[in-house]
């Protein structure tokens, strides 16, 4: 992004001038409230991690098993297989048959699902509490015992069902494929982060029987697991069941993770993109700091101050008072070996992404000039709090935030702590972390209308057209 | 992955208690499915009611769980409501309705409800506008000061009118990028005609927005915005002592006023299957919508049909995604559901299907519609699906808004108040011939609307070879094409 590396002292230096002037009622930025989530951790024999929170307000238990496993855990010729896998813990095990799984559960009204993120597999289902033994026979056998029902019919068929899944979720979407061009021109090859979660159709016609096998006798190990189970529970009793049903699936080897992988760009890289669209979208993407970290957290409140509300930066300037963007919104997304933080922004009929593009950088222009308020802070992190409380309404909810503060962050009792993150937020430091990552070369992509490339913001010098 | 998580006090003592329980577990018969343990009571909300001195119905649920409350304002004031020739009127009223009072702007409402972390909302629905309002409890008095405001003193400013508007109107362009979308917007067209509300699409359409006019919404809102025509729902950390002060404060000054019922024309019938085909050039999928006008909420037969539709479709165990994604993978997902509006809503079988398979996925929703039509669900799977929704009844009243949801139910479609204290015994006392029977009553696929939005220049030989019925060319509306 060109003419931002304003001098970040006197920007700092503006940004006091202006909060002087600015009276709030807000001496300090007050970090929000963490109510806390009391449970209790131990591991079996095997190496699972095992997690039990009680709350016996609804007769409802959630189990969640999260396999220590995504899609930046692919060979490069493999990807979207972590996902197809998910398909194929559904399809039974040695004790429990064909389509069994679900009807099982869907038998006693449970609420289940699965999903693959690039750095985790979370597996889950929310019984009423007095059918919890099952959903644990369920999960460990197919933690333990999934080869001895896998066969190449089942694999066709998920293949088949996963690639209509991307049809559905990426071919067919509008601007649908615009994520994995990013992350293509963000990354650089090799990188795990650099393919769709998804996957690649040709990859997907190449998945084996024997990339199955592997792919399970390493990674869906109980050393690489852990089970967390919130709700109407009797502690005692589900020890007990925990130990019967996993206690005795055999350890796995060690794994072999890609560490943090941080991310600069040498130049920036302007794209562009026809695509079966009314409107053009712009999307502009910086790398920036990985998940759990101090500078995750403020470019968090950041991407708020930017997006979130009708008097946030970028949606005051373009959607509410220029008219020019039918709708934006910026986010930070910090993963386990990196991060991006992006602005995504669609333009109203008529107008182009110069003038998208244009709009946006006037506002972080002014925003590194001048910082940011103290309200814009508290704003953000009140919101937060909200969030935050929200999230503790479902025993689903708690189970899975604890399965993945420990399958990520190796600490459960983040879910504890995470607002410590975002304690003592100031503008300056705002300021110094959006300078730090926004001043950088990025992506910028113009997703334009079919046979329209005179939309695109200016100067692209890689063009694509829909096949 | 740092081991240190192993030092916490909670896990070692943990790690301790399992190594004394790991013997005698070999002789686990892992074939044996655990049965369960002995049912456990659901404990439904308690509802309080009252109603204040305007005509305003109150019903709270105390939950004090979480520092959260929830206000619903269920007003009759939906889509169905939408004059023929004014489709939007409805929710371009609720969209508007948080643009400016007597004495806030919209930046003033939007920043006061974000800098407390509270959220507000109103929405059109075919059969209610609902406004919400969702705040931590230590911020209710802030929140329901601006909710009130909005929802009593809306002025529709001018500039803020012809922004809104000019949102509407894009987003009903950007309508025509989703393959899914137009697909059902075309389904109703088909289904239900120009000349019912179920007909038209509810967003508005390019000119009925163009011609909409700031006094049409605020004649809209004074006819239905009215404490009579509403009832508010109160779910949360607050009990009736607390609560009951703070809404006669906000809404006291609320006007009564006439209330009208919307005038609906009588569901249109379909005398022959046809299929109605719409043109996505280079779609990598074809989206499938098939059914007809069924029922309305308050049929007797509506656990019945509950109870069939879930063996059909309503579940992902159903029949149709067993055959169409499990056993043939045509598609991620096949699924069949009734819309209970306060009128007949539509019977409607959908999926998005891979191109090629196009024809093969219309051929097996069709048998398998017939299939339950002739034959109904087995003894095995009625008692399935009995099971299912009881143990499923046991987890919809978890949260805050799963109970706001359910009485808002109780309040749009009029349901009696003992509803849910005899949900379970209604399921239960639903018979094998009467799901038989519902099934052949309401499922004749040979009236069926058949309505896909694909890549004609790949499916549309082998569509119309399958002899579905006669096929209809149409515009991305539902609207037919003559050649």
């Amino acid at each position: 992004m060109p003419s931002m590396s304003a001098s970040q002292k006197s920007a700092v230096h503006a940004a006091v001038l202006l909060l002087g002037v600015l009276v709030l009622n807000l001496t300090t930025v007050q970090a929000p409230a963490q109510p806390k989530v009391e449970f209790e951790q131990y591991t079996l024999s095997n190496g699972m991690m095992v997690l039990l929170h009680e709350d016996h307000s609804t007769p409802v238990t959630a189990a969640v098993v999260i396999y220590h496993v995504g899609s930046k855990n692919e060979k490069p010729q493999r990807t979207g297989f972590a996902h197809l896998f998910e398909h194929m813990m559904f399809q039974g095990s040695e004790h429990v048959g064909d389509e069994q799984h679900f009807k099982l559960l869907q038998e006693i009204g449970a609420n289940i699902n699965g999903s693959t993120s690039s750095d985790r597999t979370n597996y889950f289902e929310v019984v009423p509490s007095n059918y919890l033994e099952l959903a644990l026979w369920l999960e460990s056998d197919r933690m333990g015992f999934l080869l001895p029902a896998m066969t190449q019919k089942k694999l066709d068929n998920q293949r088949d069902v996963v690639k209509n899944e991307r049809r559905q979720r990426v071919d067919n979407q509008p601007y649908g494929t615009a994520g994995e061009k990013i992350d293509k021109a963000l990354y650089p090859e090799g990188h795990p982060y650099s393919w769709p979660v998804i996957g690649y159709m040709e990859d997907l016609s190449a998945a084996s029987l024997d990339d199955v096998k592997e792919f399970f006798r390493l990674y869906y190990a109980p050393n690489n697991a852990v089970l967390s189970i919130a709700g109407d529970i009797n502690p005692k009793q589900t020890k007990e069941w925990v130990q019967k049903y996993f206690g005795d699936v055999p350890k796995g080897k060690e794994i072999e993770r890609p560490g943090v992988q941080l991310v600069t760009l040498k130049e920036s890289k302007r794209m562009m993109f026809e695509d079966k669209v009314q409107l053009p979208r712009l999307y502009i993407t910086w790398p920036s700091a990985q998940r759990n970290t101090r500078d995750d957290a403020v470019l968090d409140v950041l991407t708020d101050i930017l997006s979130s509300g009708k008097n946030s930066r970028l949606y005051k300037s373009l959607v509410y008072e220029q008219q020019i963007s039918q709708n934006l919104f910026a986010y930070q997304n910090g993963s386990e070996i990196a991060g991006e933080m992006g602005i995504v922004a669609t333009a109203k009929p008529g107008k182009t992404l110069t003038e998208i593009e244009s709009a946006v950088e006037a506002e972080l222009a002014r925003l590194l000039k001048e910082g940011v308020t103290k309200k814009e802070i508290q704003t953000s992190l009140n919101n937060k709090e909200s969030s935050l409380i929200n999230s503790r309404a479902t025993v689903l909810g708690k189970a899975n935030s604890l399965a993945t503060y420990y399958a990520l962050t190796g600490d459960p009792n983040n879910i504890n702590t995470e607002f410590d993150r975002f304690k003592g937020i100031t503008p300056k430091e705002v300021l110094a972390v959006a300078t730090k990552y926004l001043t950088k070369a990025n992506v910028v992509l113009s997703v334009v209308p079919e046979g329209k490339p005179e939309l695109a913001a200016a100067n692209p010098n890689e063009k694509e057209t829909h096949k | 992955m740092k081991p240190n998580y192993l030092l916490a006090v909670s896990g070692i003592i943990g790690a301790l208690l399992m190594a004394g329980q790991t013997h005698g577990q070999s002789t686990l018969d892992r074939g044996k499915q655990p049965p369960g343990q002995p049912v456990p009571t659901v404990k439904l909300p308690a509802i309080q009611k009252f109603t204040l001195p305007n005509g305003l119905k109150v019903l709270l649920v105390e939950n004090h769980e979480l520092p959260l409350v929830a206000f619903n304002l269920v007003v009759n004031a939906g889509t169905e409501f939408d004059p023929l020739d004014q489709p939007g009127l409805s929710s371009m009223t609720a969209d508007m309705m948080d643009e400016g009072t007597k004495s806030r702007t919209a930046l003033q409402i939007a920043d006061e409800i974000d800098f407390i972390g509270a959220s507000m909302d109103v929405r059109a629905t075919t059969d209610g506008t609902f406004a919400s309002l969702n705040t931590l409890t230590k911020h209710t008095d802030a929140a329901l000061n601006v909710f009130a405001d909005v929802l009593l003193h809306p002025t529709f400013p001018q500039a803020e009118f012809d922004r809104i508007k000019n949102q509407r109107l894009t987003s009903i362009l950007q309508q025509k990028d989703q393959p899914g979308t137009i697909a059902s917007n075309a389904f109703s067209y088909v289904v239900y005609g120009p000349q019912h509300p179920y007909g038209i699409n509810s967003s508005g359409t390019e000119s009925s927005i163009s011609n909409l006019t700031r006094e049409s919404l605020v004649s809209f809102y004074e006819s239905h915005y009215l404490p009579t025509n509403a009832t508010m729902v109160v779910v949360g950390d607050v009990s009736l002592a607390s609560v009951t002060p703070k809404l006669e404060k906000a809404f006291s000054s609320w006007k009564k006023g006439e209330t009208r019922a919307a005038s609906f024309p009588p569901t249109p019938s379909v005398d022959r299957r046809r299929v109605y085909m719409i043109d996505k050039p280079g779609a990598a999928q074809s989206e499938i919508r098939i059914g007809y006008p069924a029922l309305a909420r308050n049929t007797e037969d509506f656990q019945t049909v509950n109870l069939m539709n879930r063996v059909l479709g309503g579940q992902f165990s159903s029949r149709l995604n067993i055959s169409l994604r499990e056993k043939h993978g045509y598609t991620y997902g096949a699924r069949s559901s009734f819309s209970f509006n306060k009128k007949p809503g539509p019977f409607i079988a959908n999926a998005a299907v891979t191109t090629a398979k196009t024809d093969s996925s219309i051929l097996e929703f069709l048998s398998e519609i017939d299939l339950m039509h002739n034959e109904g669900v087995t003894a095995d799977e009625l008692a399935f699906v009995k099971k299912g929704l009881t143990g499923n009844f046991a987890l919809s009243f978890e949260t805050p808004s799963q109970v706001a949801n359910a009485l808002r139910n109780l309040v749009l479609y009029d349901l009696p108040d003992d509803y849910y204290q005899t949900y379970l015994q209604a399921i239960d006392k639903v018979t094998l011939d009467e799901v038989k029977g519902a099934a052949k009553k309401y499922l004749d696929s040979s009236k069926m609307a058949v309505v896909f939005v694909g890549d004609l220049s790949v499916v549309r030989e082998s569509v119309e070879k399958m002899n579905f019925g006669e096929t209809v060319l149409c515009d991305t509306d539902g609207k037919k094409i003559n050649p």
